[in-house]
């Protein structure tokens, strides 16, 4: 008996890795990498919708979304070179402004404050809330008529009539972003304020016995502590900004007219809503590339994995 | 006085400086930080206080002009109307079943995972782990095709009939494909903080390598299998777009998907989406308000360290 339990011992004990590890890699294969490859697979076909019939069509459909339709020869599609201006600015003002935003806060939290924990977590929130609830919250926040924006404008006199923000493109755009850093600005705070906290407090002393001003103290203490952090908090900020549709689907719907219609809500619209899955497929493929792209370039830029100093 | 103050008077009585002309300056920055702060958090709790408000509102007053920042009348009926007149109790138990089952599954899977990553070199572990945190990467988005695709085709594997689109078993397999490898790379992180001697002094007592794990690692592993259950619940709890492309009918939609139902082409009822938006938002701020510290371990492991 006791041999045998001690065999089945080892026996377990063997296989520990792969028990561990396998049950992980099996999962993923067939959640991730499977239907990786079918994204792939899709987007060299032409599917139709009523029959679910699907034909070969090679990349017709990445240069149906790239090239101008009209065929002009090695001109862009211009829908494609709309929206892809609608998402970096989209994306480069709200990770500009949360960056910024979020690394005051992060500096303000990092002092040594009585309830510093308890305004940790009062800005953490907006994180956490469900995308959704955030973004028609905002909608609602912006409305014409009875949202709270204009009507803490008007009712202060600070504005004499109210604003449609979102029936008009540029604003809308601004209301998008704001709603963004609303919700992202969280996110940067806790990971600047992990970087803040790795520096040592020693250093701060001797930069204030040089007599080192607050910018030159921030530039050669803070810094190079912080850097890691900034790459991880911006590399993360502008692949989810990208990818994220909850906002912009809830509050303008990529409206009006296209005035807000990103790469994220353009893939829906052809994927769900037109039913050019092939399209919207080949989009996907377009989207992963450039955001393995640009984790590529922001690494590259930086240099080197955080924390290897 | 904290050891900063101290330090502060130092410099300060090294500088050649009196105590008394930097107090002031002191107190002045403190009194800054504690203002600035405090706007900010007034900032931006205001949006979640006018939804709060508008929850509480007749549906009458939501429409009436001058808007109003206290409630007239506050009544509880748009809550007790959306759990009357809608299935939002299908839908809470969906959130609930679907947040919690794939937050098992990732748990499980992620902490056994990360632990092996952590502690044992096999054939090919740098590269799967690679692999891992490029899956990570992956827009969910650009999914969304094949995800519908693989859902409403019927299975490969016989013995399951229909299609999976509109069940709740759609949404937990899809939710696992962005949980499972963050999972997995926190908890990998949080492993390598735990000292080896552990492990070690626990195969000298004479435990088996599972035995080493399931009774030593892992109740020291505890905060940050917290952190992940947390993070991986409100992940799944929040989503929305597959969600959006994968649920019919109240048979497997979730709370975000029942808050974006009070919208119409063309007219929102705004007092009733307040109510179901602080429904769908609770677990957010209670976790928020309770959990905030696992919520920043977890984020920062699974972001921060590479």
């Amino acid at each position: 008996m006791e041999t045998t339990e001690k065999s089945l011992r080892r026996t377990l004990d063997r296989l520990f890795v792969p028990l561990t590890v396998g049950p992980t890699l099996i999962w993923i294969a067939a959640i991730i990498v499977y239907p990786t490859l079918k994204l792939l697979w899709s987007s060299l076909f032409w599917e139709n919708p009523l029959t679910r019939e699907s034909e070969f069509v090679g990349l017709r459909n990445f240069k149906r979304l790239l090239l101008d339709p009209s065929g002009t020869l090695g001109m862009l599609n211009p829908s494609f070179i709309a929206f892809t201006k609608n998402t970096i600015i989209y994306v480069g003002c709200s990770v500009t402004f949360s960056f910024l935003l979020g690394l005051g806060i992060a500096i303000l939290l990092n002092k040594d404050l009585k309830g510093r924990g308890w305004f940790r977590t009062a800005v953490i929130v907006p994180w956490i809330l469900p995308y959704v609830m955030s973004g028609l919250m905002w909608r609602w926040m912006f409305e014409a008529k009875n949202g709270a924006i204009n009507g803490l404008l008007v009712q202060t006199g600070l504005l004499s009539e109210k604003i449609a923000f979102l029936s008009d493109g540029t604003l809308a755009m601004m209301a998008l972003i704001i709603a963004d850093i609303w919700v992202f600005t969280p996110f940067i705070v806790i990971i600047l304020l992990a970087g803040l906290q790795n520096v040592p407090e020693q250093l701060y002393d001797a930069a204030e016995v040089d007599g080192a001003s607050r910018w030159s103290r921030f530039r050669n203490v803070t810094y190079p502590f912080l850097k890691p952090s900034i790459l991880v908090a911006l590399t993360i900020r502008i692949i989810f900004d990208i990818r994220a549709l909850d906002l912009v689907w809830v509050m303008t719907k990529g409206g009006p007219g296209k005035s807000t219609e990103v790469w994220a809500s353009w893939l829906y619209r052809t994927s769900m809503e037109f039913q050019r899955t092939g399209e919207g497929a080949a989009l996907g493929v377009i989207m992963l590339a450039v955001t393995f792209a640009i984790v590529a370039i922001l690494y590259s830029v930086f240099g080197g994995t955080p924390y290897d100093s | 006085m904290s050891t900063k103050d101290s330090n502060f008077s130092r410099v300060a009585t090294r500088l050649g400086l009196n105590t008394d002309d930097v107090w002031p300056s002191v107190v002045r920055e403190r009194l800054l930080a504690y203002g600035l702060l405090l706007l900010y958090v007034v900032v931006i709790w205001f949006p979640i206080y006018y939804i709060f408000i508008t929850s509480l509102k007749t549906q009458s007053e939501v429409l009436t002009l001058p808007i109003t920042f206290f409630p007239q009348e506050p009544t509880a009926q748009n809550y007790v109307d959306i759990f009357r007149n809608r299935p939002f109790e299908a839908y809470t138990i969906n959130s609930l079943i679907v947040a919690t089952t794939t937050t098992v599954i990732c748990v499980t899977l992620g902490t056994m995972t990360g632990y092996t990553f952590s502690r044992h070199d096999f054939l090919g572990n740098k590269a799967l782990l690679l692999s891992i945190v490029a899956a990570r990467m992956i827009p969910p988005i650009a999914l969304i095709v094949p995800f519908f695709q693989i859902m409403s085709s019927p299975p490969l594997i016989g013995g399951l009939t229909g299609n999976l689109t509109d069940t709740r078993v759609a949404l937990i397999l899809t939710y696992t494909f962005f949980n499972l490898p963050f999972a997995v790379w926190i908890m990998k992180n949080y492993f390598d903080g735990v000292p080896t001697s552990l492990d070690e002094q626990a195969k000298v007592d004479g435990c088996s390598t599972w035995e080493a794990f399931v009774k030593i690692i892992l109740p020291v592993a505890k905060p940050g299998i917290a952190a992940t259950a947390i993070l991986a619940f409100i992940f799944s709890w929040n989503e929305f777009i597959f969600a959006l492309v994968l649920t019919r009918s109240e048979a497997s939609q979730t709370l975000p998907i029942a808050v974006s139902l009070f919208v119409a082409d063309d007219f929102v009822d705004w007092s009733h989406l307040a109510a179901g938006g602080m429904i769908a938002a609770l677990p957010g701020i209670l976790f928020g308000l309770f959990f905030q510290r696992y919520i920043v371990s977890g984020l920062t492991q699974g972001a921060v360290k590479e």
